[in-house]
């Protein structure tokens, strides 16, 4: 189920809110209930593959955590726990592009080709696979304690506001919060006032850009200004979608009565990559800094040690969003970037410019990497790139472009988006102290968004696909 | 915020996501069904049923159904928005989205190639000749009108002609009906060749690629001047333009006051009546709306095909299917194999996005053999 349509906001999200209030006990396996059928509802077979992730996870963690268990079978529960989450991952994400990759390997070496199946990717999965695993490797680490039952478990694996596109939270944010947790009205109006600026972000801003940007990546030629405007929409797009998602999740976290902590903090005004990777999907970064980089060895083994971790990360951190070669150029990338600013003493080969002309600077350099992840090929992301420096002769019917991108409402939009990035205040913040003001402006913001959504045809989250 | 605003605000936002379903269930009971929600119980989950299920849901909902106007009147007057499928042009001139982006979007014309040259093999094995005509899209003739990028009086050159040239390659015969738009285009004229609220050519525009295309064939002596007569009588039709239409908000269509058509009706000089088709023609057209245009739309017997049958001397044979004229049109002759008795030419009509987007794409498709 998708956030921004009329099924979940005018039917799922009022049942489920007037329900769980109604119990007075028993609201973990009701929101895990509910969480199914709204995983389920994209299809049903799903909820199979996380509830096995689930059991695994809950099975391993109790073996773990179980007094007087040996270090051996501590470690064999752990292995097994990883390459079980791992494994699905693997094959439902993987399988088809390691095989188209190795017959092609085979075809030049003549060895033995695997068979293409059509795998399905099950929605989510890279999500609540990473949040399922962390519970496992937090428990060996003595982080957290083992689940005081499977319902609380699976509550946090399934729970369904993060379900689908994150925040990726550790079991040890939301452990104590589903043993217990505080409802009150400033935290449930601090949710709607989340919510709504979410679902406005993605239906007044979000889809827009994606309308610019797909016009411009979707041209056979366009002409060098579209391009780069198409790169900026796509920039917009993908920070509103997918911030829009987080603060959603949040927002609804809140209503029922979950703390989750914020994913993005205004990461375009960022003035180096390293700190574009402090305020861009946070929970992300940080799963990965605390789950592989340093499990790697971090900064702790020497400089040269150090860039290639970075780099590793990176590299598998731009895997894990999609199964395509552009993806992990994507990541490889920002790992090269990130160990060059490391290389450089943690600053950037621009931190001589004035504050705002490093952001603008950085900003350049994340657009270039946003082309390699919009692209469907390495040949499309070469052109696109070549366009966008008119290296590229444009057709005789590139200037029409202009008819599509340039529309007033999306000129509107784009200065929108542009005033909504480069200012510092991200609306996880903003909502903290909901005032009265504040909460009379987001009541039309959400009619007009509501009503937006009713002309729209279906879109949804970028970030759905990973 | 003290905790009684708090409370209207969490009033006003469960009044609205609770106010609208319970609207639409009272309104299901008022008529005496059962509300439509509780469908969900009765559905065996799986994901096309719930797909479904969902669908009907956002389709009947009244609330929508009552926003949906409002809002497109909203941003129509804010932005000029007038939804996904319409491009607004300058000078109110409208634009169908999938003919802009047939220009746009890069395409191979490997498909089209491939049937039309089979198409034609299989007429030849009847010995009936073939005329393949490409309609250029409105924005192709008319890009100036769709952004000032574009210098006044231009026209596109588009990838179609690609397609085009591949064909004559093959021996085919594709007259280039852009650039004969591009020469009309120089001519001063007191209304444009295509309308501007309208994917379509104008009335017109019609008559004189008919007259093109007829020229075209006796310079190629494929069909010799026919015995029948005709006059033309001025008419002139007013019209909402398709595109206009398409938007579906009464408000915004008010917006575009009807297009007034000005129209030259072929009638039988011996009997003084319209034009009327003959299937025992020698000539058989085959295509789309462009075809549709004037000729069975009013005022009748003032389309394309009245006019080339008016220069031919001869009234033709004709199967036309709206966006059907990639696959649909000739599975028609593949079922009818009586269209193709007694033929000598036809004459194939398609716009040019079809060569992307046309309905069931560009199948081969057997034709019956000769009698």
């Amino acid at each position: 189920m998708v956030f921004t349509t009329h099924i979940f906001l005018f039917y799922f999200l009022p049942v489920v809110l007037l329900l769980y209030y109604l119990l007075p006990r028993h609201r973990n396996a009701f929101l895990t209930l509910a969480s199914y059928v709204f995983y389920g509802w994209w299809e049903p077979w799903f909820v199979v593959l996380m509830m096995f992730s689930t059991v695994l996870d809950y099975v391993c963690g109790g073996i773990i955590g179980a007094p007087g268990a040996s270090r051996a079978r501590r470690r064999a529960a752990l292995l097994a726990a990883i390459c079980g989450d791992l494994g699905l991952l693997a094959f439902f994400k993987y399988y088809s592009f390691a095989a188209e990759n190795w017959n092609r390997l085979a075809a030049v070496f003549g060895a033995g080709s695997l068979p293409l199946l059509h795998v399905v990717l099950p929605i989510g999965i890279s999500f609540y696979t990473f949040e399922s695993m962390s519970y496992t490797i937090d428990v060996y680490r003595g982080i957290v304690k083992p689940a005081r039952n499977f319902s609380d478990l699976s509550c946090f694996v399934s729970l369904f506001p993060h379900l689908v596109a994150g925040p990726i939270v550790r079991y040890n944010v939301l452990a104590e919060q589903i043993a217990y947790r505080e409802h009150t009205l400033e935290k449930f109006t601090c949710g709607i006032a989340l919510f709504i600026l979410g679902f406005a972000k993605k239906i007044l801003l979000a889809n827009p850009m994606g309308s610019v940007a797909d016009a411009a990546f979707s041209a056979a030629a366009p002409l060098p200004l579209d391009a780069w405007v198409g790169v900026v929409a796509y920039a917009f797009q993908i920070y509103f979608d997918f911030s829009g998602y987080s603060d959603m999740a949040i927002g609804l976290g809140r209503m029922f009565g979950f703390v989750i902590p914020k994913n993005f903090a205004s990461p375009y005004l960022a003035a180096s990559i390293t700190d574009f990777w402090r305020r861009w999907h946070i929970s992300l970064s940080t799963w990965l800094r605390d789950y592989l980089y340093v499990p790697l060895g971090g900064n702790r083994r020497g400089l040269r040690r150090t860039y290639v971790n970075l780099a590793l990360v990176m590299l598998l951190g731009g895997l894990w969003h999609g199964a395509n070669w552009t993806f992990v150029a994507w990541g490889g990338y920002h790992g090269v970037l990130l160990a060059f600013e490391r290389w450089l003493g943690k600053k950037t080969a621009y931190e001589w410019l004035p504050r705002r002309a490093q952001v603008a600077a950085t900003f350049v350099l994340v657009l270039f990497s946003w082309v390699l992840f919009r692209a469907a090929s390495f040949h499309q992301a070469a052109a696109y790139l070549g366009a966008m420096f008119g290296a590229r002769p444009a057709g005789d019917a590139a200037a029409l472009l202009a008819s599509e991108m340039y529309t007033p409402h999306r000129l509107a939009v784009l200065a929108a988006c542009v005033a909504a990035c480069f200012q510092p205040m991200e609306v996880y913040d903003w909502v903290e102290r909901l005032t009265w003001q504040k909460a009379v402006a987001l009541a039309p913001l959400f009619l007009a968004a509501a009503g937006a959504m009713f002309t729209q045809t279906f879109n949804p989250f970028l970030y759905f696909q990973f | 915020m003290g905790r009684a605003r708090q409370l209207v605000f969490l009033g006003w936002f469960l009044a609205l996501i609770y106010g609208v379903p319970a609207y639409q269930s009272a309104a299901e009971i008022l008529r005496g069904r059962a509300p439509q929600f509780l469908e969900v119980f009765t559905t065996t989950p799986t994901r096309p049923n719930l797909r479904a299920f969902e669908h009907r849901v956002e389709d009947a909902s009244l609330v929508a159904q009552a926003v949906r106007p409002w809002m497109q009147d909203a941003w129509f007057a804010l932005f000029r928005d007038a939804g996904e499928k319409v491009v607004t042009g300058r000078e109110d001139w409208l634009f169908y989205e999938p003919d802009l982006r047939y220009l746009v979007e890069p395409g191979e014309p490997g498909e089209p190639f491939e049937a039309i040259v089979d198409f034609r093999d299989q007429l030849a094995r009847q010995g009936i000749r073939l005329i393949v005509l490409a309609i250029p899209g409105k924005p192709s003739v008319y890009p100036d009108r769709l952004t000032s990028r574009v210098a006044a009086g231009r026209t596109i050159r588009s990838s179609t002609l690609d397609l085009l040239a591949a064909l004559r390659h093959s021996g085919i015969e594709a007259p280039d009906l852009f650039d004969f738009f591009a020469k009309l285009r120089r001519e001063p004229a007191s209304s444009p060749w295509y309308l501007p609220q309208d994917t379509h050519w104008s009335a017109e525009g019609a008559r004189r690629a008919a007259a093109a295309v007829a020229r075209r064939i006796r310079d190629l002596g494929w069909i010799g001047p026919g015995p029948v007569r005709y006059t033309e009588r001025p008419v002139t039709v007013r019209r909402t333009g398709d595109i206009a239409r398409m938007i579906r908000v009464a408000a915004i269509e008010r917006h575009y006051p009807l297009e007034e058509v000005s129209c030259r009706q072929v009638m039988r000089q011996d009997t003084g009546e319209p034009y009327r088709d003959a299937a025992d023609s020698p000539v058989l057209v085959l295509g789309d709306s462009f075809l549709r245009m004037y000729e069975t739309d009013e005022p009748r017997a003032a389309g394309f095909i009245a006019h080339l049958a008016r220069e031919l001397g001869r009234p033709l044979a004709s199967v036309v299917n709206d966006g059907g004229a990639s696959t649909l049109v000739r599975q028609e002759l593949s079922r009818r194999p009586a269209l193709l008795e007694g033929k000598k030419l036809v004459i194939w009509e398609f716009v040019e996005r079809d060569i992307r987007f046309g309905t069931e794409g560009w199948q081969k498709v057997r034709l019956p053999a000769a009698p």
